[in-house]
């Protein structure tokens, strides 16, 4: 026994290996080749090997179980076949995200400005005054290279006929890159003979090219910054990756506790010899609990006066407050917009068609087709508080037809995509599970995209939910030259 | 050059250092004592309880197991024994209740680890996360003895691999002079109240029974590990005399008093600001060396060992308010 292929069947929805007449895509053959040979137990021998490794490495992430502080530190869910995307494809999506998020930038930075695209009409003023993410803090502040956000993180999906779309931009604090390159070492571990078949491009130079874009914005006359990722903790689900990232940076892991805001408004860290000043922070944690002396007060995450040491010049901080403005789900609507606005260029990656339900029009067709569209609260991450309007219940929808009524302006809609699927070992057989696609975008000095990104996969049959903390599992990604 | 190492960061890995020497302890006491048992007459035999004296837990110990009575002296019955020897070693070994329980340190010097991963060889998480996940298997169930012996065995292996990666394979900063630091405060901890407890308990010394005396001190030398090198260094025939200076003075003995209080002193000349803790370390050695620890018994000898106690309190005492972050 083995992978049965004459069986794999991807339902009228686009498989990323296998085209619909049952033969390998382009590139696809020798991973299909080489998955055909191996029998049932060769099969679970790798599943299992990649299953110590990644508990030996202790790739982990952390799950919140719901009442209280209780949390539950789970090992990394991972499947050994690899999801394939081809280079040529890929260098076209490289531009296609550099665009966007250049756009992003230049929007971000009007916004906190004169607000040239409100003036202009491009964008309904009452967006950004309604925007839980827009911070007046910011208003007039020009960080290094007018960059917001310097770390971007866009998920991407694929539908039907095989177009790729923006599904979403995560500005605030987007986790996810430290299991790409686990994923990476996890895969050399379980299937190096498949290394040699192909030419994949390596993942690993994400740690550099990061460091470099912290340390080109770097506000202090310094040759070499001091680096430091200041992490909410050991509880956070994201702590595994903080720890990563600062270690492969040599930057400092830092907790608010760690850090001071000094009488000269420089940030600084307490180490045994006294205080060392910190140029760049890459910070972890929400905008809210940034700074107790002008966000949330109760916070005892971030560290006193912050904001004034940004505001000042004397520290950068990656991204910048603020920026979340544009990771607003009805603004996202607004992207193609904001990219031919600033840019004068088409988009070259599409949106996802999207319903804003605060318009009338929009929001009627909204309440009248709730079984057919997935509903979007404007600023929730992590799949919470979202309307999977198909797969839910009569009271739920109309539980959700109420909430949308009583506050229009937090929800957007999509209709139901058909997310793409790849095989994905299930038992000792391959199975379709749909997937998307999380690459991470860097702006500072420079611009750098991952290559490939994390691939995650929901590993119920059927499900399109592929957030770790429901039940979803992640792929190596490889980006290949064709054979 | 400027040391970076945060003062949490220091706080953390000197906790790691003194949690995972602790657990290698309690790891060497329990299968120790196991062979001491054997070798005792069931009369003259002190059962577990003084293990639990040992690491000074008797009230954690009875207020969990307390409904015990005469649990664990001579005068127990074999039946009482048996039970007594499971709940100790339980409390020792497993027992999620006592923080000090084998698996409560590895729990937590695996979780100083997991906030040390910006600080450490990547390879260092993986073996603590190791040594916690195997003993957490092997202790989930109770063991028989043979089961347990081998096991504990495992657990000191992947603690002693622990220390040699990290020793060959981490940058001699700050970070590693600050987990040293906790592994030989510690150490030393255990040295002395392992000398202190067992000559308490010390059978008396009527003449017929002196082979049982001996027996008591080879368990002390074998408990830290030092059989072997007591034979190489003293040459003689196991005595109370020689034992002491062996564990108290020998500089060459990994686990002497001497030989710990010279490591935190190579450690704290490595650290800035150190004045005031390498200042009570260095009276400490000269304390020690002009000590005449051969002649010390019974009420003196408990007296001195009480004294090297408080002292090395003191300096945990000063190390922390000098380096570590105020709460």
């Amino acid at each position: 026994m083995a992978i049965n292929w004459k069986t794999y069947q991807a339902d009228n929805v686009w498989d990323e290996l296998i085209a619909p007449n049952g033969r390998a895509r382009k590139g696809g053959a020798a991973l299909k080749a080489a998955l055909g040979k191996l029998d049932d137990s060769e099969l679970l021998e790798r599943r299992h090997a990649a299953e110590l490794a990644i508990r030996s490495m202790g790739i982990t992430f952390t799950v919140y179980s719901g009442e209280g502080s209780d949390t539950i530190d789970r090992e990394w869910p991972f499947d050994i076949i690899p999801r394939l995307v081809l280079k040529s494809e890929w260098d076209e999506v490289t531009k296609g995200l550099i665009q966007r998020v250049k756009a992003l930038n230049l929007f971000i930075d009007d916004i906190y400005h004169k607000q040239q695209i409100l003036k202009d009409g491009v964008l309904p003023r009452q967006y950004i005054d309604k925007s839980k993410d827009f911070r007046p803090e910011c208003m007039g502040i020009s960080p290094p290279h007018s960059m917001w956000a310097h770390i971007c993180g866009s998920d991407l999906v694929r539908g039907g006929d095989g177009t790729m779309y923006v599904l979403e931009d995560n500005l605030r604090v987007p986790s996810g890159v430290s299991y790409m390159l686990e994923n990476r070492e996890v895969m050399k571990r379980v299937f190096p003979e498949l290394f040699s078949d192909y030419l994949i491009h390596p993942v690993d130079d994400y740690t550099t090219e990061l460091a470099k874009c912290l340390r080109s914005l770097n506000p202090n006359s310094t040759r070499s910054p001091q680096l430091a990722v200041l992490t909410p903790g050991i509880y956070n689900s994201a702590y595994f990756e903080h720890a990563y990232l600062a270690n492969a940076m040599a930057a400092e892991l830092v907790e608010g506790r760690d850090l001071e805001v000094g009488k000269d408004d420089y940030l600084y860290m307490r180490t045994i010899q006294g205080l060392v000043r910190v140029d760049v922070l890459y910070r972890r944690i929400d905008d809210s609990f940034l700074d107790p002396e002008v966000f949330n007060p109760e916070s005892a995450l971030g560290v006193p006066g912050i904001m004034r040491a940004w505001r000042a010049g004397k520290v950068a901080l990656a991204n910048a407050p603020g920026c979340g403005v544009a990771d607003d789900k009805v603004i996202y609507t607004y992207v193609p917009d904001i990219i031919e606005y600033y840019l004068s260029e088409k988009p070259l990656i599409p949106n996802v068609p999207s319903y804003r339900c605060v318009e009338k029009d929009h929001r009627d067709y909204v309440l009248d087709n709730l079984d057919k569209l997935v509903v979007k609260p404007a600023n929730e991450s992590g799949g919470y508080g979202m309307l999977i309007g198909p797969k839910a219940s009569r009271k739920e929808r109309d539980q959700f037809a109420r909430q949308i009524r009583a506050n229009p302006r937090n929800y957007m809609a999509q209709p139901m995509l058909n997310l793409s699927t790849s095989p994905t070992l299930i038992d000792a057989n391959a199975e379709p599970r749909h997937l998307d696609l999380r690459p991470f975008i860097l702006s500072g000095a420079n611009h750098y995209v991952t290559t490939g990104g994390l691939t995650r996969v929901a590993m119920r049959k059927g499900s399109i939910v592929v957030n770790s903390s429901q039940g979803g599992g992640s792929k190596d990604t490889w980006v290949v030259d064709p054979q | 050059m400027i040391d970076r190492t945060l003062s949490s960061t220091a706080l953390r890995t000197y906790w790691l250092g003194r949690y995972l020497e602790r657990a290698g302890s309690t790891a060497r006491l329990v299968s120790v004592n196991a062979n001491l048992i054997i070798d005792l007459p069931a009369l003259l035999s002190l059962g577990w309880m003084p293990l639990v004296q040992i690491l000074s837990q008797e009230e954690e110990y009875l207020s969990l197991y307390g409904d015990k009575k005469n649990a664990g002296t001579s005068t127990a019955n074999r039946n009482e024994r048996e039970n007594n020897e499971k709940s100790v070693v339980k409390f020792l070994l497993s027992d999620q209740r006592n923080p000090g329980s084998l698996l409560n340190a590895l729990a937590f010097a695996r979780e100083n680890a997991r906030t040390l991963r910006g600080s450490f060889p990547r390879g260092a998480y993986e073996h603590i996360n190791e040594a916690y996940l195997s003993a957490k298997d092997l202790l989930q169930e109770p063991l028989s003895r043979s089961r347990r012996t081998t096991g504990l065995q495992d657990i000191i292996g992947h603690l002693d691999l622990i220390n040699g990666f990290l020793s060959s394979t981490m940058l001699h900063n700050a970070s590693w002079q600050f987990y040293r630091l906790g592994n030989f405060i510690e150490r030393a901890d255990m040295t002395t109240r392992l000398i202190d407890l067992r000559t308490t308990n010390l059978v008396k010394s009527a003449s017929d029974l002196e082979p049982f005396t001996v027996i008591q001190w080879r368990s002390v030398l074998n408990s830290l590990d030092s059989m072997q090198n007591y034979t190489i260094c003293m040459q003689n025939p196991v005595n109370q005399e020689d034992v002491l200076e062996f564990l108290l003075q020998n500089d060459d003995l990994p686990r002497s008093l001497m030989r710990c209080l010279n490591t935190i002193r190579n450690c704290l000349r490595q650290l800035p600001n150190n004045t005031e803790p390498l200042e009570l370390v260095n009276n400490m050695r000269r304390q020690l060396q002009r000590a005449r620890v051969r002649s010390l018994k019974d009420d003196r000898l408990h007296k001195y060992v009480d004294t090297r106690q408080k002292q090395l309190f003191t300096l945990h005492n000063k190390i922390t308010n000098q380096y570590f972050p105020k709460s």
